[in-house]
């Protein structure tokens, strides 16, 4: 289980757009700007349980990707709490990343390496045995239909199948949380669909699968949970049938824009 | 750390642009290109010392036995000047046709060149040629030559006159003269010459060869996406900074091994090749250099590559250190400009006359490496010293690399962008 609690994060902004800031009007001001510093997250909670798919949803800038960082131990938190299976995940980055698996939004492979060298790569770092690697890369290769391409070179293949190498070698030291950045951002229909029947393999399972998307049908089709975030701050934190009822509608769509417009969000 | 240190090395070792620089260019590309510079000097300056020269006399009317003289060298062909010009014109004509390349040179003697040499003076015989062609000493030093017999028939002549030998005539311009006797041996004295050029070259081609490797897998890595990727392994940042600079230092080493092995290898094959073709005597010279070179120990060998193992390091993580907070491959490339021309200033230090290692000298960081490269080369390595530069510049790698960790652990730095 995850859990994220009260997860604040500023940074401190460079001389540029402090000069930049200056020239603009108070009003078209970012409302997260306080001197020298950037309240990019404010306050962000949610939990996902095992099994379950949350789909992170907010328009661009809301604090969706530091979110998302932060819980990959790649960003500290200002203040706040992650907690995966009890264990913090803040006070240890180290040893928690082996439990976590992330995808970044801009995230790419080493070119110059096969797929098959850069997915091992990655489950050495993590510690993985010979044996271990090879049965692992078996079973993601043919979950993730990547067999026909794995000895090419990354820089040889379609962007589709980078993304789908990319979500392997995330996933090759079978994590016990999984986060994924926009991972269908991008992709033609058929990579897409590939990548979410993966995610959906996770449903019902032991790992917690949380990723962020702008395509609302994803979140339609997949999600169990629903986070909307928005100016750094967590705006709906519930069910997908909890979200659904928010509008007569019904409709994902309107849902969003109505909930990030009364925020002044976007 | 050792899976990422390979894995970099594989990747590199993959990238053209890496073989071409770390690789390609100090052991193939660098040689090739100054031996071939130097077998093209040769080809020329052979070319300048066995060619027929074309020339024109002025006035050999004046002098007969200079015509004589010239006529006898059959490298030397005489070509006739327009008859009936006055002196004047006549060297207004000839000047003319040095220019066009029509003669290499022209001799005008004065009309009272005899009565000159008959009054015992000295007699200017004036030789026309054109300064800017790059032979022109070498034509000046042939005609020196080939006359030489005429001045020594006259020497003797007023030797002879005044009742002198050969040996008293001589002395009458030297009669106290100095002689400079160096207690410096071959060695010493072939390495206080050329001696700072080695570490010179040297230290260049190491961080030549450390440049582009430390912009791949710094800012390169950051800017394709897998830095951040790397990152969340878990793996300390201490052991991925450490493992990067492995990679850098080991290419920067790279480059300089292999490029003093192919220079040590092209010296040897092709080196006692070209000299010879300046003549026995240049071929004696190669003798003796190669004599004194022999007498660098393997020790001596090893002593400097050792001073160049900080020095890498220092290159290594000062390069890291750049390119890992460099947003853009542009920007980090054009940060490496001002540390190239930062490096070459204490380079070019020991290059000057009365710079030699003492302490003062010995507390200045990279100049101090080359002056003790120098000394080694020259046989002449105070050992203490030694010791504290070796010791003073890897402190100086050690706080670098410290700096670079340090800098890796920062989220300002890492997400610049």
């Amino acid at each position: 289980m995850l859990e994220v609690k009260n997860l604040k994060k500023r940074f401190r902004l460079d001389n540029k757009t402090l000069r930049e800031n200056k020239k603009k009007l108070v009003g078209h001001r970012d409302e997260r700007e306080q001197g020298h510093w950037f309240n990019a997250v404010q306050d962000v909670s949610f939990s996902c349980e095992a099994g379950e798919v949350l789909g992170l949803l907010g328009p661009n800038g809301a604090g969706k990707t530091t979110s998302l960082r932060m819980l990959s131990t790649a960003l500290q938190p200002t203040s706040g709490k992650i907690v995966i299976n009890g264990e913090d995940v803040v006070a240890t980055p180290l040893a928690m990343r082996k439990q976590i698996g992330f995808l970044s939004g801009t995230t790419s492979l080493y070119h110059r390496l096969t797929v098959r060298e850069n997915v091992s790569y990655f489950g050495k770092l993590h510690g993985m045995s010979d044996s271990a690697l090879k049965l692992a890369i078996d079973d993601v290769f043919e979950l993730l239909d990547i067999h026909s391409f794995a000895d090419k070179k990354a820089d040889a293949l379609s962007t589709g199948m980078k993304q789908r190498a990319n979500i392997a070698r995330t996933v090759i030291h079978q994590p016990e949380v999984i986060v994924l950045d926009e991972p269908t951002t991008g992709l033609d229909v058929i990579s897409a669909k590939t990548i979410l029947e993966f995610i959906r393999s996770y449903k019902g399972s032991n790992v917690p699968v949380i990723f962020s998307t702008h395509h609302l049908h994803e979140v339609e089709k997949l999600c169990d949970r629903v986070v909307l975030i928005n100016q750094g701050v967590t705006q709906f934190n519930g069910s997908l049938e909890a979200f659904r009822q928010l509008d007569d509608s019904h409709n994902l769509y309107d849902i969003f824009v109505k909930l990030v417009d009364d925020k002044g969000g976007a | 750390m050792l899976q990422v240190y390979l894995k970099e090395l594989l990747e590199l070792t993959r990238d053209k642009k890496t073989l071409i620089f770390t690789i390609l260019l100090p052991t193939l590309i660098m040689p090739v290109i100054m031996f071939g510079f130097i077998t093209l000097t040769t080809h020329i300056a052979k070319k300048a010392i066995d060619e027929d020269l074309s020339y024109a006399l002025v006035g050999g009317e004046h002098y007969p036995e200079l015509v004589t003289t010239l006529a006898k060298n059959n490298k030397l062909r005489k070509v006739v000047v327009p008859e009936g010009a006055g002196s004047d014109e006549a060297v207004r004509i000839v000047s003319e046709m040095i220019n066009k390349d029509e003669i290499r040179f022209a001799i005008v003697v004065p009309k009272d060149t005899l009565s000159i040499l008959k009054e015992g003076l000295s007699a200017e015989l004036k030789m026309l040629y054109n300064d800017s062609a790059t032979t022109s000493e070498i034509i000046f030093g042939r005609i020196n030559k080939s006359i030489k017999a005429l001045k020594t028939k006259e020497r003797q002549k007023r030797f002879s006159q005044l009742g002198l030998t050969e040996a008293q005539g001589k002395s009458i311009n030297n009669p106290v003269r100095l002689v400079k006797t160096s207690t410096a041996g071959e060695r010493e004295s072939f390495g206080e010459k050329i001696g700072g050029f080695l570490p010179y070259i040297l230290i260049l081609i190491g961080l030549s060869g450390a440049m582009y490797p430390a912009i791949d897998i710094g800012v390169g890595e950051k800017e394709r996406g897998t830095l951040e990727t790397l990152l969340l392994t878990p793996i300390s940042r201490f052991q991925l900074v450490f493992a990067k600079f492995a990679v850098i230092f080991t290419t920067s080493f790279v480059s300089v091994f292999l490029s003093l092995i192919s220079f040590a290898l092209m010296t040897l094959v092709f080196g006692p090749a070209i000299m010879s073709g300046f003549g026995a005597e240049s071929s004696e010279k190669v003798g003796e250099l190669f004599e004194a070179l022999s007498s660098i120990s393997l020790t001596d060998i090893l002593l400097m590559f050792l001073m160049l193992v900080p020095v890498a390091a220092i290159f290594a993580s000062l390069l890291l250190s750049v390119s890992i907070y460099a947003r853009t491959y542009k920007e980090a490339q054009n940060y490496m400009s001002p540390i190239m021309m930062i490096t070459i200033f204490p380079l070019i230090l020991p290059l000057l006359p009365g710079v030699k290692l003492d302490w003062v000298w010995a507390s200045v960081p990279v100049t101090n490496v080359s002056l003790a490269i120098k000394e080694i080369f020259k046989g002449t390595i105070d050992m203490q010293i030694l010791l504290v530069i070796f010791g003073s510049t890897t402190i100086i790698a050690g706080v670098l690399l410290a700096i670079c960790n340090w800098w890796f652990q920062r989220e300002q730095v890492l997400f610049r962008n």
